[in-house]
């Protein structure tokens, strides 16, 4: 199947664009790598300070920071890919117009670094996790699938953007603002609850909203996620990745005299 | 692509021509006020057209002509890195570009990941680079240097170190634009003598210059591009003998 040769033929080159991107990163900075947890981390603390003690969100079960938490470190991982995986393509332009393999690598190696970040990142609220003495029960190997289909979203939309980006370069603007509005959109500084009840449907349909709930649902509620719901954002995420795998196939040929 | 038939053949060119789309707004603020004035918002036009061409095993080919004729988009097409609109391209072989000063390498990874790097974009496996790692180093003259960040090299250090490993893929069609252009004297004297021995073990070679020169000295076969069509395709003296008398 050709859409997964960049994970079996290709498995070395895409662990040398993975690499790549991630040693830039620590190579580039005195505090390198530490800024992958740091940043999160401090851009908790300060919505926590915002959100709890200004605004003073209502009692939501489990201590208000690592309630964020739990939404903000998946959400940073989805926005930062998308943003990284959309520029991916123009950035190796070098590399696109001497020599062909599949150029999805390009963006799985993005996203991959990425998830790298993620995994760094989480030690943190492990951290936490243990520090507020959180119980926790079998559900929490639901993470995994629900990560899984966090994954297969943002790859398909990645294609998406990633190709758009190189016809117009607005898009990675355009981006900036998509995400912010999305993330007010989605429960990450507060709860589906506490979103007004006529509206909550628009969750349905974005499964962000859909996924980032589950995660709550298995780690700090110690239950089952709701399998509908993530049912349906399983089956958006794989027909978008099918439109996006299709859209960036057609248009691969004239990548290299576009960049 | 497997051929089978005429396996001596490394390059089969088969009546290929290439549409450009010439983008003309790259972004939105340009874009909309073109189409509200009733701009159209891509151009068109044929980069090459009605191209054959077979190049055997083994040749060493120069393209030449002027700018603009569509050369380096020929070699795009060969490489693979770009469709032709229309017809066909078979390559029979493993080919390997001499990428542009340093495209595949980052400035902030030292010479060692780079080879690394640069080796496995360029279809060998991690082994395969470590088992020519020397080879390489010792080709680019670079060990003093090889646990530097490259963005610490000087340009020509960059390319010997680009050259050395697109060299040590064992390639069976290496394709070059333009690079051997830099580089000092000596290096590119090496870069030559390296070329000839590939030549020596049946290395099929594409040459896109602007040096005369040494398309002269190389190539056993020259192909004469003009305004995106091949104008005459043969032994080296007779197309330099037009190209040079055809008023620029």
């Amino acid at each position: 199947m050709p859409m997964l040769e960049s994970f079996t033929k290709y498995h070395e080159l895409l662990s040398e664009l993975t690499m790549r991107e991630i040693k830039q990163r620590y190579k580039q900075s005195v505090l390198g790598y530490a800024w992958v947890i740091l940043n999160p981390f401090f851009q908790m603390l300060v919505m926590a300070f915002v959100f709890s003690i200004i605004m003073r969100i209502p009692n939501l079960g489990v201590p208000y920071p690592i309630f964020l938490y739990a939404g903000l470190l998946p959400w940073t991982l989805f926005a930062n890919s998308l943003v990284s995986a959309s520029n991916s393509l123009v950035g190796n332009a070098g590399l696109i117009t001497k020599i062909y393999f599949p150029r999805e690598i390009f963006i799985i190696s993005t996203i991959m670094a990425k998830i790298v970040d993620f995994l760094l990142a989480s030690t943190i609220f492990i951290a936490f996790m243990i520090y507020y003495q959180l119980p926790i029960n079998l559900n929490i190997l639901w993470v995994i699938p629900i990560f899984a289909i966090q994954q297969l979203f943002t790859y398909g939309l990645s294609l998406f953007l990633a190709a758009a980006n190189l016809f117009y370069r607005d898009i990675q603007y355009l981006l900036g603002l998509v995400i912010l509005i999305w993330m007010y959109l989605t429960p990450v500084i507060y709860s589906t609850e506490l979103f007004p009840e006529k509206y909550r449907w628009i969750f349905q349909l974005n499964p962000m909203a859909v996924i980032i709930n589950a995660y709550r649902q298995v780690i700090l509620a110690g239950g089952m996620p709701n399998l509908k719901s993530l049912g349906i954002a399983l089956a958006l995420s794989l027909v978008l990745l099918l439109g996006g795998y299709k859209f960036f196939k057609k248009l691969e040929g004239v990548f290299a005299d576009i960049v | 692509m497997p051929m089978t038939e005429n396996s001596n053949i490394a390059i089969k060119i088969d009546r290929v021509s290439k549409l450009f789309h010439r983008q003309k707004q790259r972004t939105f603020k340009e874009l909309i006020p073109a189409l509200l004035g009733g701009e159209k918002a891509v151009e068109t036009f044929w980069a090459l057209q009605d191209i054959d061409l077979e190049i055997k095993k083994g040749e060493t080919v120069g393209i030449i002509g002027p700018n603009g004729s569509g050369k380096s988009t020929l070699l795009k097409l060969i490489a693979g890195v770009s469709k032709p609109t229309k017809g066909s391209i078979k390559v029979n072989g493993r080919i390997a570009p001499l990428i542009e000063l340093g495209a595949g390498f980052h400035p902030e990874l030292t010479g060692r990941e780079n080879v690394f790097l640069n080796g496995v974009i360029l279809g060998m496996s991690r082994k395969e680079v470590e088992g020519k790692f020397k080879q390489i180093v010792d080709f680019a003259e670079l060990w003093d240097f090889i646990d530097q960040p490259v963005k610490h090299y000087s340009s020509g250090m960059y390319l010997r170190l680009a050259f050395a490993v697109a060299i040590h893929t064992e390639p069976e069609i290496l394709l070059v634009d333009e690079i051997l252009a830099v580089g000092d004297e000596g290096f590119q004297r090496k870069c030559f003598e390296k070329i000839e021995e590939l030549r020596k073990n049946n290395v099929t070679i594409i040459m896109v210059t602007h040096a005369l020169a040494s398309v002269e000295k190389y190539c056993d076969r020259a192909v004469l591009l003009k305004q995106s069509r091949v104008i005459d395709f043969g032994d080296v003296k007779s197309i330099l003998d037009i190209y040079r008398s055809a008023p620029q």
